[in-house]
């Protein structure tokens, strides 16, 4: 049996490889552009001298592998270059004024896919094979063939416009806005003991977080559907039921929480899924985050911007999964080998 | 399971013993199969020509045109049908592709395994960690719009799909007696890999393929609806979506509804059919 | 562990039922706490005369690039810059007029060639600090300096600038340009304070604005954009002292954004669609005003046929304006027979008169004329780019391809490029025929005739259109300094223009904003840019009643989809026994 220290250690050496993979292939998909990001940035009137000059400055007309050395390089100090328009800015501050919009949506999400998965597998799980099982793994499917922008759309249109009850779009009221420590409002408001701020960032955040975890609740549900079915299968569930325990004892004290751990695991993937459907979602309700962003400068075919935009994802997405996978290990030791 | 599985008689007997995953995988057969007639004879089915204007702009749906006109007055219905032709060649192309890649690679590095196996997963690990979708948009920015651009950018989501599973099957089955004894007569490896194991796998292909195809339905909408997908005026259900949107509030739905009902029914037909197969055939391994 | 369950086991039922209820209480109480509307009930207002608004809301689509008028070159930024700063020259609202602004009188001497600025004396920035001729002319030379996006306003025509006295300016120009003034009111004139901005940086991000009306107060990029009345601005306060930018991301949030009440004016941009069903809604204004952006299709007459002039001129006359106006737009933008807008001094229906709208009969007999017959039909390739202009262009291609077919002697193969594939093949010449947009830099005909038809100067557009003719009137008219012979001269280019039809005007955007309706003082003008200082908003005693009625039924049912969901899962979890 490994120690939990090595195996953090092992899997966070691990990590480094997998960010190298991650970030060649981001740097292949970018560079076999068939377009002239550069012609695209300055429009129509530029002159040839001018075009000549940006290429050599942004280093487009140098060798590929010397590029590919001084983007890895640039990488390791922290740097994803700079945007291609607007002043020219660093990357990486564009992306953190971002970031915490599209961690806060996501969080949301997260919360009410949770819930709403935890419930509907519950459901199903409990009594398997029947009706109402059944129900519960068509919602499944149901939940995760619903297209996004579409029922983004119907909630603004009916809370919005029709009821009036909450805001369709941005993340806070303009005149409310908190006090800039981490970025989420939801925190900050309250770090600041700001309510009325705070009531207005919840406010603001139902509608997207709802439509976002409501979408990706259907892959909790077969999650805790079938780990439940599995922990309910095992003898001391049995053993529980022998000495005569209610039912409602047995699920939430003794199967529920078994079941809860090989969802942990899923978590890392299913970050990966919130993230993508947080840039439909973001696209839907004019949330400023990194979707948004990624989406805008993909318009404004502001390459280096995209580029840097999908690396951070990368980056983000590998940290994450390291993060999961250790608090796996602390959680059940089988998994160390 | 066995091969014999995949007999029809012992197939249908299985779904008819299945209760609701049979009735999962009859359903979603039944969406498949009607998309793949539509797609397959979509001049002899199609009332109108969908890149022509047929009709006033954005006429409700009558008798004349069944599910109304769109923006410009082409007809709702033929885009349609059409468009499950798109979305058909789109799904065959990226499938292939990344079925060729994927499915042999699988093979390869579970049956080997080694250091060549521990490359290979972990790049595909690092792929498959991705989130899809940006993934898809990172390709598609860079390809630009078209058919093939969008398979291109598709099949490369979906390649780590069938390389895990693939390969976690093969690990499995590479201890099987069957693989033991045809090792033992002297079977080379290539052999065993083609004649022993592939044809074992047939069946998490089938599962793989549908689920990845229900998950590509909807990557392949959310691209249009990003602007990053195939370009107008080829039909596609994703554009008419995304063009069809911004007449939604104004109260001409149907431009929006129908192609969102089709993006709706053939991913959950997939859906369905992923998830029943998956139990139908699964079962008896477990 | 069996002992303290089996006590428990008596009072579960109840103690669950009571969790259910509190559960249900708090989750209401929560609901009806963040649920409740955003807006405060009305203060007591004073019985006469109206009340107005202290802050407005402004939602639009477009975004910020550099708030900074040495990189600025788009409009929306513009339009911010606008608000918080001012030129030498300004607009008078509403009109294409030109007026002083920050200078006090101006003198032209040398025939055109040196401009004398006399400053006011009471112009300040936001932080007091008072401007002086030395500032003008850092400003303007921070500019040339800088060598952004806009610097052609100064570096194409100041040869340099001079400070006079503390509030005199002479600049002097390499030749004579007869719309100087029209140069001397655009944003990258506008003076900046030499502590905020530095010589030689871009500040993208700089709040500390101009001379204008406003100051910024908050800036979130792509979030929000405050605004608060600049006090120390020498001409009357702005009418609203507070106004909000909101940015969303596309027309379809936008309306719904307007359409909730969350913002008072959506501006641009906002689809044909919108602007249609948003004007027939009681309580939205929909305003409407020309629109100096033009769209054209332009014909690459190096690639055969489109070397040929009867070509281009068949295709000129069967191109429908009507049609895409009204099928694809609505009626949002209106037909345009020159390049020159609709409007603008010195504007002839050149196409009209040459060709009609839409006339397949000139259109097959100039086919004919050219060796075209139905079996041997004109083929051509029409490329468009899908998002560069729009969620209609896809549209508006099919539309032109339709037209051209229905003369039946024409086949046209519809293809599409991604904007910066396009704009490269475009440069390079291999794209058959194209469409494309223009938005003026400045507003003079100079503008829009010059980039596309003098030798070089369209080299942009891959088109080696080059007519001696055509340069020396276009020449000619920039030098000259009287209106009616300038006027001549581009009746005469635009006639040209027509004959040899190397590019097709096809039409003209209008703008459209839509606004609360007790939202007033919104003036729209060719310069496409909105004053916030002019617009003020009537409060009315919105009835609480109505809000609050809604958010009850709301409640209701919402209540009423917990007891149902609660009690589903009461019965499937508790009642049903675990197998």
């Amino acid at each position: 049996m490994v120690s939990i220290k090595a195996y953090i250690a092992t899997r966070a050496l691990l990590t480094i490889p997998m960010v190298l993979i991650l970030l060649t292939f981001v740097f292949v998909i970018m560079r076999i552009l068939p377009g002239n990001p550069v012609l695209a940035l300055i429009g129509m009137k530029a002159s040839e001298e001018t075009i000549k000059s940006l290429m050599e400055q942004l280093g487009l007309n140098k060798p590929l592998w010397q590029q590919y050395f001084e983007y890895i390089y640039n990488l390791l100090r922290g740097d994803l270059g700079r945007s291609m328009i607007w002043g020219r800015r660093p990357v990486i501050n564009e992306i953190m004024n971002r970031f915490p919009a599209t961690i806060e949506l996501t969080i949301g999400g997260f919360i009410v896919s949770i819930l709403l998965g935890l419930l509907t597998g519950m459901i199903a799980g409990v009594k398997p094979y029947g009706k109402i099982d059944a129900t519960m793994r068509i919602y499944s499917i149901f939940v995760y063939t619903l297209f996004i922008p579409l029922i983004g759309m119907i909630f603004q249109y009916v809370f919005g416009v029709y009821l009036r009850i909450l805001p369709v779009g941005g993340r806070i009221d303009p005149t409310l806005l908190p006090r800039q420590i981490t970025g989420l409002y939801t925190i900050d408001s309250l770090l600041t003991l700001n309510f009325p701020a705070f009531i207005s960032a919840v406010r603001y955040l139902i509608l997207p977080s709802f439509t976002l975890g409501l979408v990706l609740s259907g892959v909790y549900t077969r999650l805790v559907r079938s780990s439940l079915l599995e922990v309910l299968s095992q003898d001391f569930i049995r053993a529980c039921k022998a000495r005569g325990l209610p039912n409602r004892i047995i699920l939430f004290r003794h199967s529920l929480k078994n079941a809860l751990i090989p969802i942990l695991t899923m978590m890392g993937l299913q970050f990966a899924l919130l993230l993508a459907g947080a840039v439909l979602t973001e696209t839907t309700f004019s949330w400023p985050g990194m979707g948004t962003f990624l989406m805008e400068r993909i318009q404004y075919r502001d390459f280096t911007t995209v580029q840097g935009t999908i690396v951070f994802y990368a980056l983000f997405v590998a940290l994450i999964s390291l993060l999961v996978d250790i608090i796996y290990a602390y959680i059940d030791p089988r998994i160390r080998y | 399971m066995r091969t014999t599985d995949l007999i029809p008689r012992e197939f249908w007997r299985k779904i008819r013993d299945a209760g609701i995953d049979g009735y999962m995988v009859i359903v979603g057969l039944m969406i498949v199969i009607t998309a793949v007639i539509l797609a397959l004879f979509a001049e002899f089915i199609a009332p109108y020509d969908p890149i022509q204007r047929v009709g006033p702009p954005v006429s409700p749906p009558s008798t004349q045109y069944l599910l109304g006109t769109d923006s410009i007055g082409r007809d709702v219905l033929s885009r349609l049908i059409y468009g499950t032709r798109t979305i058909m060649i789109v799904i065959l192309i990226s499938t292939v592709l990344s079925m060729s890649v994927g499915i042999p690679l699988g093979l390869i590095s579970g049956y080997i395994g080694g250091k060549l196996d521990r490359l290979l997963s972990l790049i595909m690990d690092s792929i498959y960690a991705f989130p899809g979708l940006i993934l898809a948009i990172a390709v598609a920015a860079v390809l630009g719009p078209g058919i093939y651009n969008t398979s291109i950018s598709l099949a490369v989501v979906y390649i780590p799909t069938y390389f895990r599973m693939i390969r976690g099957h093969v690990l499995s089955l590479r201890e099987t007696i069957f693989v033991e004894a045809a090792r033992a007569i002297g079977a080379k490896d290539r052999r065993i890999m083609l004649k022993y194991i592939l044809p074992n796998t047939l069946f998490i292909i089938t599962v793989v393929f549908s689920l990845n195809v229900a998950d590509a339905v909807l990557t392949e909408a959310g691209l249009s609806f990003l602007g990053l997908s195939v370009a107008s005026p080829t039909p596609d259900w994703g554009f008419d979506l995304k063009n069809g949107q911004r007449y939604f509030l104004s109260g001409y739905w149907w431009p929006v509804t129908f192609p969102g009902i089709a993006i709706f029914l053939l991913a959950l037909g997939f859906g369905l059919l992923g998830e029943g197969l998956n139990t139908i055939l699964g079962k008896e391994e477990i | 562990m069996v002992r303290k369950m089996a006590v428990r086991r008596g009072v579960s039922r109840n103690t669950m039922i009571i969790a259910v209820a509190v559960l249900v209480i708090i989750v209401l109480g929560t609901a009806m706490f963040l649920l409740r509307p955003g807006e405060k009930p009305p203060t007591e207002q004073p019985p006469t005369g109206p009340v107005y608004a202290d802050t407005i809301i402004i939602g639009t689509t477009d975004r910020v690039s550099d708030l900074d008028p040495a990189n600025a070159y788009d409009f929306f930024t513009w339009e911010v810059l606008t608000n918080i700063g001012e030129g030498p020259f300004v607009y008078e609202p509403g009109t294409i007029e030109l007026k002083p602004g920050i200078i006090e009188s101006y003198e032209i001497q040398e025939g055109g060639k040196v401009y004398i600025l006399k400053l006011r004396q009471d112009v300040k920035f936001a932080d007091g600090t008072p401007l002086t001729a030395e500032i003008l002319k850092y400003s303007i030379d921070r500019v040339a300096n800088i060598e952004g996006d806009p610097s052609w306003f100064v570096l194409d025509f100041v040869e340099s600038t001079e400070v006079i006295d503390d509030y005199t300016l002479k600049i002097t120009l390499f030749n004579p340009v007869s719309f100087y003034p029209a140069v001397l009111a655009v944003p990258t004139y506008f003076p900046v304070n030499p502590d905020a901005y530095p010589f030689d940086e871009i500040t993208p991000d700089n709040t500390a604005g101009s001379v204008g009306h406003y100051k910024i107060t908050t800036w979130v990029r792509d979030q929000q954009l405050v605004l608060e009345a600049n006090e120390n601005y020498y001409g009357d306060p702005p009418k609203t002292p507070r106004i909000i930018v909101k940015f969303y991301s596309d027309s379809t949030a936008l309306r719904l954004a307007l359409e909730s009440g969350e913002i008072d004016i959506a501006w641009r941009t906002l689809d044909p669609t919108d602007i249609q069903s948003l004007q027939n809604r009681e309580d939205i204004n929909v305003i409407e005003a020309a629109g100096a952006y033009i769209r054209y299709i332009v014909f690459n007459t190096n690639i055969p046929p489109m070397d040929n002039p009867l070509v281009r001129q068949a295709l000129a006359a069967a191109v429908d304006r009507g049609a895409i106006a009204e099928t694809v737009f609505f009626g949002t933008v209106e037909p345009l027979y020159s390049l020159v807008p609709n409007g603008m001094w010195s504007h002839i229906d050149a196409f009209k008169d040459a060709y009609g709208d839409a006339n397949l009969e000139l259109a097959r007999d100039l086919l004919r004329q050219a060796g075209y017959s139905e079996d041997n039909k004109l083929k051509v390739e029409l490329w468009y780019t899908p998002a560069h202009y729009g969620t209609t262009e896809a549209d508006v291609a099919a539309l032109v391809k339709a037209a051209w077919e229905a003369t039946g002697l024409v086949e046209v193969t519809v293809k599409s490029a991604e904007w910066s594939t396009y704009l490269e093949y475009t440069r390079k010449g291999q794209l058959m025929i194209t469409l494309y947009g223009w938005y003026p830099d400045y507003l003079d005909p100079d503008n829009y005739l010059y980039p596309f038809l003098h030798t070089g100067s369209n080299r942009w557009l891959g088109n080696p259109y080059s007519d001696t003719e055509m340069d020396n009137w276009l020449d000619e008219a920039q030098v000259a300094t009287d209106q009616a012979t300038r006027e001549a001269l581009y009746q005469q280019v635009q006639q040209k223009l027509a004959e040899d039809a190397p590019i097709v005007p096809i039409f003209q955007g209008k703008l459209y904003i839509a606004t609360n309706k007790n939202v007033k003082g919104v003036v729209l003008d060719q310069m496409m840019l909105l004053r916030y200082w002019l617009i003020y908003k009537e409060l009315e005693n919105v009835n609480p009643v109505n809000v609050s009625l809604m958010t009850n039924i709301f409640l209701v049912i919402a209540t009423a989809q917990i007891f149902i969901a609660t009690s589903v899962a009461k019965a499937s979890v508790l009642k049903r026994r675990i197998n």
